[in-house]
């Protein structure tokens, strides 16, 4: 599906690439948040203040410090991931509703930070304008390799996304799968039988938390250069609501469920915003269906269907 | 060294701010006391009494007693809203995860605010002050709008109303039980159905009557709802989830922050309240005034 | 038989359709501004202004002859919603130009979007320098509004001919507010040294409760007070400041820029508005030059918009629509880098004067009117009387 995914600026139109785009850095984001959610059962409310760290870091490096981006990518994510670390140790000692409330809190102190500190940040105005990686190295491969130049920089800047994303989300899988992953599932179950047998239970959380945070923090790393601007709505909690809904869409039980709610979410909004300015009403009335209907998400649903049809298949 | 008059105008000021956001974080304590939910869409049960407030007083013209008439019923309307909601959506959600739950209130949020684009657009609206109550008292140096003193007199005779129905009626009784222990409750034979179905209708009442009372004072526009239902967590987390006095004591305090934040270190005022509701999780998770949850 | 009847057949066909396909398709505007909130009372007639001009053009045939098409979007005031609508118009409905934006936050975010996709960007409300500093122009954007330095400094020169020295400023925290007070302060104090400058509040934009700030800045007793709160903005601290008896304690010595003096304004608040302060205003329908084409925009305003006392916004949407329709004439061409370079230099007749686009930064000259507002007993709201336009060449530099 990735390999297909670079494929897209072929079909030509601008349009389409940028889609594509914005479909996997929010994937990335949502996957990351997913970690938490469902991996390991911590509804976090506050999850764009990792994502809006990300991208003013990097916003701030390279376009006022004139770090190159393959510094830049990185300390978005360190530095979204020390803050989570730190947040997520005050976090993680909490339960369900006051953890939430908590986590919305922190993230209300990121957004008003970024709205008001002028200076560093930009305020209410954001930062406009943050410069693209430098790509010009590419033509001179280009002399040698065939099929890599004379691409736009967005289009660049887009395999670039594609490839950092991927990483990140091959990460991601391996973390899922490894005993640590499986670890965070028995959490999830049920924390306390954990604590019987001996686990840390908040260690093991706040490794969640704090992970989370990095991969949050480089998707929104990302998202500031492609939005070409860093704005403080980016920590504002309903951008922590808007991925918490991707992540139900798709399925928070599967590893790919974030993904396939990015992908719906995005094209869905695109599509409606085309017909009507009332694309609100359309995503709540979604919800409320998803909620009563396929609490599963779309992942859920298909996975069910999958399971149903394997089992008329044995028995047939 | 600021003078007193200046002092107490900006206190004043703060406490008006503070029983604007008690009569609604009341009712979200309410529902989260007994229901076990934190209900974003109180928010916009708040922004459409405005709106109905409004479209009340339109209708009826601006005589006399309209502007008590059109809060009233645009209280009585969003009660029943919320009633409604309860009765035919929320309650179906009772035994499934409580993200679920929070999601849905979510999804109403999306759902009524886009109707409210819908039905009264996107302009601004704003209501003006109930003739009687149009001028000004100079109080110690300071000038007071008198609508301003009636919300600063009002809000306490609700929190004294609401406490003695909490504490004295049958009904005051079950909600109370209700919120420590429902399954006992319904072993007993009360209808603890029709019990929910009460409190939420009670408490999207007083976020309608805070909508309707604010339309003098603020005006009516999209987005309302999402900044004043962050203030309404930041005051419920202060006081104590579920808890009623917690609830008053902790708009009092979110007021006076606010204000004087402006005045002493205006930068971070908007950043103070948000550290104050983070202080309170980190060191007392129940809020001044409540109990531990379990 | 057959043959030749079939090279007539084709003959008369190719004929018929040259003038078919001269039907081609429209020029696509998209203008991005703000639709919903407390800024849309100067969004929406601004859009109005500019969907009678395209609706004027095309009823004379077009330009170049194609017609107009103005795809409106709105922004709600928000820098990245902006960036994200104009991204979709550029991309998703591939317009040709762009022309719109309100605020001095979503102007310079859109100006990048413009400078990436090389789309001709006019802007005719943005007021903060920041658009067209030298570190910021490129070839694509324009400004057909005034400028922060142009507002600032005009108000200043107001304000020094007032009997004060005690001057506080109010004014929302973002790129304007900011901007146009620095200007101002900096403009005053060159003007009449002796200018104390008590407080500075800055409310957040689109504050809900202006309280706060109007209890602090009383508390420190100034003497005039210079605010550039706009729009929906101005009229919510204006109806909480009147009863806290703010106006009456600075005597009403009350400077809102941000057009607090425009029948938008004024129409709105009706009673409620502070009757005795200045404010400015880029038109107003009861300004009598001596233009008959003043007076016959008006009237076509009046009748678009079937108000019988028009807006004064209306004249930037249309003046930049203006522009933009001129360069491409000029240009020959809908071709953006055509269109900039037709654009430097490009003077208009407007319905409120000639207003020329200069070369060096690409901004226009285009000044204000400004006045003290009273009650007149010919309409139900007040307006400006006495109003001058000020003429901002000297302030541009």
């Amino acid at each position: 599906m990735l390999a297909a995914a670079f494929f897209v600026p072929a079909l030509g139109s601008r349009f389409y690439t940028f889609l594509a785009n914005d479909v996997a850095i929010w994937a990335l984001f949502a996957t990351s948040l997913n970690l938490l959610v469902g991996y390991t059962g911590l509804v976090s409310f506050g999850h764009a203040a990792y994502f809006g760290i990300g991208a003013y870091t990097t916003g701030i490096l390279m376009k006022q410090l004139g770090v190159p981006f393959l510094l830049a990518f990185p300390a978005a994510g360190l530095l979204a991931g020390a803050l989570a670390l730190v947040f997520g140790f005050f976090c993680v000692r909490l339960t369900r509703i006051y953890f939430a409330m908590l986590t919305l809190a922190f993230a209300q102190i990121v957004w008003a930070i970024c709205f008001k500190w002028n200076e560093v940040t930009g305020g209410e105005q954001g930062m406009p304008e943050i410069p693209y990686p430098n790509f010009e190295w590419i033509d001179g491969v280009a002399a040698w390799l065939p099929f890599v130049g004379g691409y736009r920089a967005s289009e660049y800047f887009y395999f670039l996304s594609l490839v950092l994303v991927g990483l990140c989300m091959w990460s991601l899988h391996r973390i899922v799968r490894s005993p640590f992953g499986r670890m965070l599932e028995t959490i999830r179950e049920n924390a306390e039988r954990a604590e019987f047998i001996g686990v840390n239970v908040r260690l093991w959380e706040l490794a969640a938390f704090a992970l989370a945070g990095v991969f949050a923090g480089l998707a929104g790393g990302l998202f500031g250069i492609f939005n070409r601007g860093v704005f403080p709505d980016f920590a504002y909690w309903t951008k922590s609501s808007e991925v918490l809904i991707m992540t139900l869409l798709g399925g928070m039980g599967i590893f790919y469920g974030p993904t396939i709610g990015a992908l719906a979410l995005i094209v869905l909004n695109h599509q409606i915003t085309s017909y009507t300015e009332y694309w609100s009403l359309i995503l709540g009335s979604i919800l409320i269906l998803l909620l009563f209907v396929f609490p599963g998400g779309i992942g859920g649903a298909v996975a069910a269907l999958w399971r149903r049809l394997q089992t008329r298949v044995h028995h047939a | 060294m600021p003078d007193p008059s200046f002092v107490f105008a900006q206190s004043l000021s703060g406490l008006t701010a503070a029983m604007f956001l008690f009569l609604i974080a009341s009712g979200l304590s309410l529902i989260f006391g007994v229901l076990r939910v934190l209900n974003f869409a109180h928010g916009t049960f708040y922004m459409l009494g405005a709106y109905s407030a409004y479209q009340i007083v339109q209708w009826l013209g601006a005589g006399p007693g309209m502007f008590w008439v059109a809060v009233l019923g645009a209280a009585l309307g969003i009660a029943v809203l919320g009633g409604i909601v309860e009765r035919f959506l929320f309650r179906h959600l009772y035994g499934q995860e409580e993200l679920y739950q929070l999601l849905f209130t979510y999804a109403l949020v999306l759902v009524l605010s886009d109707a409210a684009k819908i039905i009264w657009g996107t302009q601004q609206k704003s209501v003006s002050r109930p003739p009687g109550l149009t001028g000004s008292v100079s109080l110690w140096g300071a000038t007071i709008p008198y609508y301003n003193l009636f919300i600063l007199l009002l809000g306490p005779a609700i929190a004294l109303g609401f406490w003695f129905v909490l504490q004295r009626t049958r009904a005051g009784r079950f909600i109370r039980a209700a919120a420590l222990d429902r399954e006992t409750l319904g072993a007993l034979g009360v209808n603890v159905n029709a019990l929910y179905t009460g409190v939420f209708v009670l408490a999207s009442f007083l976020g309608g009557l805070g909508g309707a009372l604010v339309t003098p004072v603020r005006t009516i526009v999209p987005g309302m709802d999402t900044e004043i239902i962050v203030e309404a967590f930041v005051v419920v987390v202060i006081g104590g989830l579920g808890s009623f006095w917690g609830t008053f004591l902790g708009s009092l305090i979110y007021g006076q922050v606010l204000s004087f934040g402006i005045l002493f270190f205006p930068r971070f005022s908007i950043f103070s309240v948000f550290a104050l509701m983070a202080a309170v999780l980190i060191i007392r998770p129940w809020g001044l005034l409540g109990r531990p949850l379990k | 038989m057959q043959r030749r009847q079939f090279l007539l057949m084709t003959g008369l066909a190719l004929l018929v359709i040259p003038p078919v396909a001269h039907a081609q398709k429209p020029i696509k505007v998209g203008f991005p501004m703000i639709l919903s909130g407390p800024g849309a009372l100067f969004g929406e007639p601004a859009l109005k202004g500019a969907q009678m001009y395209v609706e004027e053009i095309n009823a004379k045939g077009g330009v170049l002859g194609r017609k107009i098409e103005l795809l409106a979007r709105d922004t709600k005031g928000n820098a990245d919603e902006a960036v994200r609508v104009s991204r979709d118009l550029i991309l998703k409905e591939n317009v040709d130009f762009l022309v719109g934006t309100l605020t001095s936050a979503e102007g310079p975010a859109v100006s990048v979007v413009a400078k990436e996709n090389k789309i001709v960007f006019i802007a005719p409300i943005p007021k903060t320098d920041q658009l067209t500093a030298p570190d910021k122009l490129h070839p694509y954007v324009f400004r057909v509004a005034a400028t922060t330095t142009m507002e600032g400094r005009s108000a200043a020169e107001i304000v020094a001919k007032w009997p004060v020295t005690r001057i506080a400023t109010i004014s929302p925290d973002y790129a304007y507010g900011q901007d146009v007070t620095r200007a101002f302060v900096d403009y005053l104090k060159k003007l009449k040294p002796s200018v104390q400058i008590v407080d500075q509040q800055w409310p957040k934009l689109g504050e809900p409760d202006y309280t706060p700030f109007i209890n602090a800045q009383l508390a420190k007793k100034p003497e005039a007070v210079f605010s550039s709160l706009w729009g929906g903005h101005f009229v919510n601290f204006a109806k909480q400041a009147k009863p806290l008896g703010y106006f009456d304690a600075i005597k009403y010595n009350f400077i809102g820029v941000g057009e607090a003096g425009s029948p938008e304004s004024t129409k709105t608040m009706g009673q409620d508005y502070p009757v005795g302060i200045w404010g400015n205003s880029y038109d107003a329908f009861y300004w009598d030059t001596t233009s008959p084409a003043h007076r016959d925009y008006t009237a076509r305003l009046s009748k678009f918009t079937k108000e019988e006392y028009p807006s004064s916004w209306a004249i930037q949407g249309y003046i930049g629509l203006q522009f933009l329709t001129e360069a491409i004439k000029k240009a020959g061409s809908p071709d953006s880098d055509k269109v900039s370079k037709a654009l430097l230099g490009l003077s208009i007749d407007s319905p409120v004067g000639k207003i020329t686009i200069r070369e060096k930064d690409h901004q226009a000259n285009r000044g204000q009117l400004y006045g003290k507002t009273a009650m007149d007993p010919k309409y139900p709201f007040a307006i400006m009387k006495p109003v001058e336009y000020v003429d901002p060449t000297k302030f541009m530099d």
